[in-house]
């Protein structure tokens, strides 16, 4: 049996995984049974436990040696001792059991004659808190801290001390008096003991919630009135002395500062009243430290970033807020990607609080767009959609088409939240400038047609079919058709579905207006639906389209030539395999051949379209990119594959549908709150069973579980969600123990009106009676806000 | 404000150290995974171009810093300061530099327990305990010649 270096040494020697294995293995069992053996000596068992400890990092299984730790920690030889805490700490967690056989030991060492041990027995309580240890040993860190002079062991206990509060918020009453004590007795207090302080102050901050007795205004006051010595260390680090010691890259204790910065802060939270004398002395200090700081290095920003969540924290004085947004600005325009990604967090949470101030560096977040880290561009981006107004619009569109031209297919989840936000921007402004505004749209369907979702797109074509001045509309038209036809320099490419499926909605709508300004001839357009339809068979949405515009186009057509190739068009796929497209293509051959008169009546040209306001999120509501995807919008996404008409069925060619009356109507997403269909209806209507048992109750919905069934290895639920307010936009996640494999069924409805029920089903696969964490996530209310609610539920019977 | 790890990977993804001071969230089993996560996350990021700061999962942040071979990761809360817990890694590294005179990966490998030592005497209980760098290295080199 060798020694740690020899055994390390084989380890890394060895040439293959296997080899690894079998050494590791070899030894840990080596290990366990000598460790069985009462009469090693100590020494071997340092070694054991050294070795043992060398297995954790490798990720071995350690958990017999727990005893053994204990062991080492009872044994009077320091070496020991030590080894044996570390062990402790490395190897136990705060649930076991065996912590209460450390109970006794802490206890006798906190108060050893030998201030390493005592020293050593206070890390170990700090890693290794729990209730039970708070319990029974806060009278011997309290002890430490009354008599001890050792800066050694004071800053341990009091970070101990900030600890037991965490775990037993009734200790505050015991501890509270060193914060004062300990600032103002000694002076001299090394920087280690006044981090102590900091976090015994932030502990008991932090457990007034859960403090019970009611002296605890009297706590709060004795805390305020360290405010003042807090004022001063800080107005000495930064000014008075240098103290080479403490000194980080030119910042006196940067550490020190930020702490203690974040307990003013946490203090002036909790007090407002209370600390309102001494708020011109923080926004002095504040400024004076923000001004003064001049540091390039991370350290003295680290600083500067602490003050100026403090001045945010806080909602100090204008002046201060703009001299934060100052700072920020200085860390974005700087070269280091971690200021950048600090102050556009930052800047994130300060826009609705100071929109102007941040307006003004909006050259600097321009910039970050086009950051190589991913993380800062998509900040920026949410920044850019953040500060945009009616006043910059064009500009920052200008600026995020030019960052979408350079996305990369890494970028993809990015581009496509762009698209997405700026289209609906378009709506919301209600741009005086149509013009601009159809070009810009033109542009970014060009840059990133693929990306945008089939709803956008019918935005798009609503956009187009609305816009008022016929002229603007035919010249926007005939951009995207010289593209189409490499009639210009410009080329989109064959990937950009997005842009096909505009180009041929605008032939088969335009067809007739584009043929008398003799722009184009009608075998360009005619041809130009040809070939979409042979190059893109297999994919039924632009099939859809092409079909709809043939149809139109050939009403529109005098050229019997033409009309025939689009009669081929239509026929050519009244036998695809997809039902969808096939039933189109059957039912548009029937009107192809409607006497010229009527079909001419059916296929006119778009209304107008209304679309209808979305009840949904209320628009302020701006989503943040990154934020988990709607699934249930996914799941309908799937589904409406298969569901015949849906996918074709833009707004624009379903109002086209209701004319005819004859295709079955497509349901709207429940999501968009467009209308609550018929099926949806009735399902909102279904009943609770009656031996389904209350899952889970709150405010805005009940939630009853019924197995439906159960045996070896699959269980079927249904979970029933009975509305008590008006509720939409209903997620339903549910997640099961590893084991087990979960089976979402689609939800029966995602708007519910008061009293309204829907289900939820649900298939567990992987035997023995299902547990469930159920998350769901709605928005409820008026303005809507979204909420959260959470559960567990277990099947008893 | 509180450290909840404290792991130091080299370049190829193999653990150096692991201090836990709050449990990895999920099945304990799954330490290892999380650790393949995390190197996963931080390796694939371009350590000039890119900051050393990365979301990691819903309630925490990766504060990471290489070091020649050696990766130096903190998790942190995700309101938590990031660039003082940067402070933290380099604080750490130089006392670790200054105790084994420039150290490097093999330095810890087969003195992973002193590194521990100077870790505690850094950190106690997820929290900066001594910033000073001399007061750091005079004691753990007081420690160090008791065994």
């Amino acid at each position: 049996m060798g020694s740690l270096r020899s055994f390390i040494k084989d380890v890394r020697a060895a040439k293959t995984l296997a080899e690894e294995r079998s050494i590791v293995t070899k030894e840990s069992a080596r290990i366990r049974t000598k460790l069985k053996d009462d009469h090693l000596p100590q020494e071997k068992r340092r070694k054991n436990i050294h070795k043992l400890l060398y297995l954790h990092i490798l990720g071995e299984k350690t958990h017999f040696a727990q005893v053994e730790c204990i062991n080492l920690i009872a044994s009077e030889d320091f070496r020991d001792k030590r080894l044996g805490y570390l062990a402790a700490m490395i190897l136990l967690d705060e649930n076991q059991e065996i912590l209460t056989l450390l109970t006794n030991m802490l206890n006798n060492d906190l108060n050893h004659p030998n201030r390493y041990v005592v020293s050593l027995a206070l890390s170990t309580l700090g890693s290794l808190m729990s209730p039970e240890l708070a319990r029974d040993l806060y009278s011997d860190v309290e002890n430490i801290l009354a008599h001890s002079k050792d800066d050694f062991l004071v800053k341990k206990a009091l970070q101990c001390a900030a600890k037991l509060i965490q775990k037993d918020t009734s200790l505050v009453e015991v501890f509270f008096p060193y914060i004062n004590s300990r600032l103002v007795s000694n002076q001299q207090s090394s920087h280690g003991v006044l981090l102590g302080v900091a976090k015994l102050c932030q502990a008991a901050i932090t457990a007034k919630e859960k403090y019970e007795y009611d002296n605890y205004p009297e706590i709060l006051q004795s805390m305020v009135q360290s405010i003042p010595e807090f004022f001063a260390l800080l107005q000495d680090m930064n000014f008075t002395s240098f103290n080479p010691e403490y000194d980080v890259g030119g910042t006196c204790d940067p550490f020190l500062q930020v702490e203690l910065l974040y307990t003013i802060r946490l203090l002036f939270e909790l007090a407002p009243q209370e600390t309102e004398s001494y708020k011109d002395k923080l926004n002095d200090l504040l400024t004076k430290i923000a001004t003064n700081s001049d540091g390039a290095k991370n350290s003295a920003h680290a600083v500067l970033y602490e003050c100026v969540r403090t001045i945010f924290a806080l909602q100090l004085d204008q002046s201060l807020k703009v001299l934060g947004v100052n700072v920020l600005a200085k860390f974005l325009s700087g070269k280091d990607n971690n200021t950048k990604y600090v102050a556009l967090n930052t800047l994130l949470h300060v826009v609705p609080q100071e929109p102007q101030a941040v307006q003004k560096h909006r050259k600097f977040i321009s910039k970050c767009l086009f950051d190589p880290d991913i993380s800062i561009k998509t900040r920026a981006v949410e920044l850019t959609f953040a500060i945009l107004n009616d006043s910059n619009i064009k500009e920052l569109i200008e600026e995020l088409t030019a960052f979408l031209k350079l996305t990369s297919e890494d970028d993809k989840d990015l581009a496509t939240y762009v698209v997405e936000h700026m289209i609906g921007l378009f709506e919301q402004y209600k741009l005086g400038d149509e013009k601009w505004a159809l070009e810009a749209t033109v542009n970014i369907l060009m840059i990133v047609g693929e990306h945008i979702s089939l709803e956008r797109l019918s935005d798009i074509l609503i956009m187009i079919n609305n816009a008022r001045d016929l002229d603007h509309k035919i010249q926007v038209i005939r951009r995207i058709l010289d593209v189409s036809f490499a009639k210009s320099g410009e080329s989109v490419s064959s990937a950009n579905l997005g842009w096909k499926l505009v180009s041929a909605w605008c032939i088969g709508e335009y067809g007739d207006t584009l043929l008398e300004s003799n722009i184009y001839l009608d075998t360009e357009l005619t041809g130009y639906l040809r070939t979409l339809d042979g190059l893109y068979s297999d994919d039924c949405k632009i099939i859809g389209y092409v079909l709809t515009a043939a149809l139109k186009l050939s009403s529109r057509l005098q050229n019997p030539s033409c009309i025939e190739e689009l009669r081929q068009v239509i026929k050519g796929h009244n036998k695809d395999t997809n039902l969808m497209i096939q039933t189109k293509s059957v039912q548009y051959g029937i009107l192809f051949n409607l006497p010229a008169k009527e079909k001419h009546d059916i296929l006119g040209a778009m209304p107008l379209f209304e679309k209808k306001p979305k009840s949904g999120a209320a628009p302020a509501a701006r989503p943040k990119f990154g934020t988990k995807p709607q699934e249930p919008d996914l799941l309908l996404e799937l589904l409406d594959d298969d569901y015949p008409k849906k996918s074709t069925t833009s707004n624009a060619a379903g109002s086209l549908l209701d004319i005819f009356g004859s295709a079955p109507q497509s349901s709207a997403k429940p999501e968009n709150g467009k209308g609550n269909d018929t099926a949806g209806l009735t399902q909102n209507l279904m009943t609770i069973p009656k031996d389904a048992p209350e899952a889970f109750r709150s405010t805005d919905l009940d939630v009853h579980m019924k197995l439906k069934s159960l045996n070896d290895y699959e269980a079927h639920v249904e979970m029933f969600i009975h509305a008590n307010a008006s509720i939409n936009s209903l997620q339903v996640l549910a997640a099961v123990s590893k084991s087990k494999k979960l089976t979402l069924g689609s939800l029966s409805a995602s708007t519910l009106a008061p009293r309204e029920n829907c289900r939820q089903e649900m298939i567990i696969t992987g035997g023995g009676k299902p547990k469930l964490r159920i998350k769901l996530t709605f928005n409820t209310g008026s303005p809507s806000i979204t909420k959260t609610e959470q559960f567990d539920y277990k099947f008893d019977q | 404000m509180s450290i909840k790890f404290v792991i130091c990977l080299n370049k190829q993804g193999a653990l150096r150290l692991i201090r836990l001071f709050e449990p990895f969230s999920g099945d304990a089993n799954s330490s290892q995974s999380t650790i393949a996560q995390i190197y996963k996350l931080i390796s694939s990021r371009d350590h000039r171009h890119q900051s050393n700061f990365v979301e990691f999962s819903d309630s925490t942040k990766l504060v990471y810093k290489r070091y020649a071979g050696l990766y130096f990761v903190m998790g942190v809360g995700l309101q938590d300061e990031e660039l003082i817990y940067l402070s933290h890694i380099h604080l750490l590294v130089e006392v670790l530099d200054a105790f084994f005179g420039n150290v490097c990966e093999l330095d810890i490998v087969f003195n992973f327990h002193k590194a521990y030592m100077i870790l505690d005497e850094l950190i106690i209980g997820g929290e900066i305990q001594e910033t000073c760098k001399d007061v750091i290295l005079e004691r753990v080199n007081y420690l160090d010649r008791l065994s």
